[in-house]
């Protein structure tokens, strides 16, 4: 189920600031309190499909380390995405919600 | 541990030699920070745990590839509209200057001119309009997360659009070639010569790259049609 709503995970993570691939998947394991603890590699080609999608915007800068790395921010399609994304979520969730809620028996 | 890792990661995605530098350099560097927020004094181990919970290379490269075919597939599209483009271009230049330098029309084998002139015309317009009609279908799919049936489906529609927009793009250069040797047929040799023969030479390497792009999309690595077997 993660699976399929990862763009949307990567996309939620990175709204708040610019970050690379590892600070993006401490970021996701940070907001879902651990519950989201995806195998590493999963992330990075997201990120990269999010980015020829030209949600994402990728330029490589130079670590404190001294090591290149490529960071990414969301771009202005990516919020408008966002937005839309969240909704459809939020309707889904509430629609969810409504089936699993337990139903009063009559008095 | 990580430098093995990594070659083996870049080696997986061989198939695109540009993406594979790019995600080894991205991979290199999460993979040491990994290393250096690990709270084990052993850093063998640590580099260890990192590429563990990194994943299977293999399964990592799997997941590039939608991605790394909807690019070969967007760059056919864009390709094809942009090369049958430059192949009118070049034609129409051609044709200015034979009014420019008052070329005599074909007079020997008129007969056979006026048919490959009409074969010329329908095969450019099929060409254009396949070829539109294949970048405007590629440029409305989503990249999916993995390479699945309906997205396979999708590509074969867009491969065969992209084939009969090259099939026609041949036909239609064939049928300039045609009508240039007609044409210098009858003159004497001039430095004249050398517009037509260069706008020839330009319209069958257009010709020439989108049978390339084509075979790119058309034939993708052995390895990716493995996987798809699979689903």
């Amino acid at each position: 189920m993660l699976k399929g709503h990862l763009d949307m995970i990567v996309l939620a993570a990175l709204s708040s600031r610019p970050a690379h691939g590892y600070a993006v998947i401490e970021e996701i394991r940070r907001r879902s309190a651990g519950a989201f603890d995806l195998p590493e590699g999963t992330v990075y080609p997201v990120l990269h499909r999010l980015e020829q999608a030209g949600l994402l915007s990728g330029r490589w800068v130079t670590a404190d380390s001294g090591r290149r790395r490529r960071v990414y921010e969301v771009t202005a399609r990516g919020r408008r995405e966002l937005t839309q994304q969240r909704a459809v979520w939020r309707q889904f969730s509430d629609a969810i919600g409504g089936v699993f809620r337990p139903r009063r028996k009559p008095a | 541990v990580i430098t093995e890792y990594v070659e083996r990661l870049a080696r997986e995605l061989d198939f695109e030699p540009s993406l594979s530098r790019r995600v080894r350099r991205e991979v290199e560097d999460h993979l040491w920070e990994a290393v250096s927020a690990d709270p084990s004094a052993d850093r063998s181990e640590a580099e260890r745990r990192a590429v563990s919970d990194f994943g299977d290379p293999r399964a990592i490269a799997a997941q590039f590839q939608a991605g790394s075919l909807a690019g070969r597939a967007r760059r056919a599209g864009v390709s094809a509209v942009l090369l049958i483009g430059a192949v009118f271009a070049v034609m129409k230049a051609r044709f200015t200057w034979y009014s420019l330098t008052q070329w005599p029309p074909v007079d020997r084998m008129r007969e056979l001119a006026e048919v490959v002139v009409s074969v010329d015309r329908w095969a450019f317009w099929l060409a254009f309009v396949a070829g539109t009609a294949c970048w405007l279908y590629i440029e409305r799919i989503r990249v999916p997360a993995a390479l699945g049936t309906e997205y396979r489906a999708r590509l074969g529609r867009f491969v065969s659009l992209c084939s009969v927009a090259t099939v026609a793009l041949i036909a239609s250069v064939v049928s300039d070639g045609v009508l240039t040797v007609l044409r210098l047929w009858e003159a004497d040799w001039s430095v004249a010569f050398a517009l037509p023969v260069l706008s020839m030479a330009v319209e069958i390497a257009c010709a020439g790259l989108l049978v390339l792009h084509l075979l790119r999309i058309a034939r993708p690595p052995a390895w990716t049609r493995e996987e798809s077997g699979g689903q």
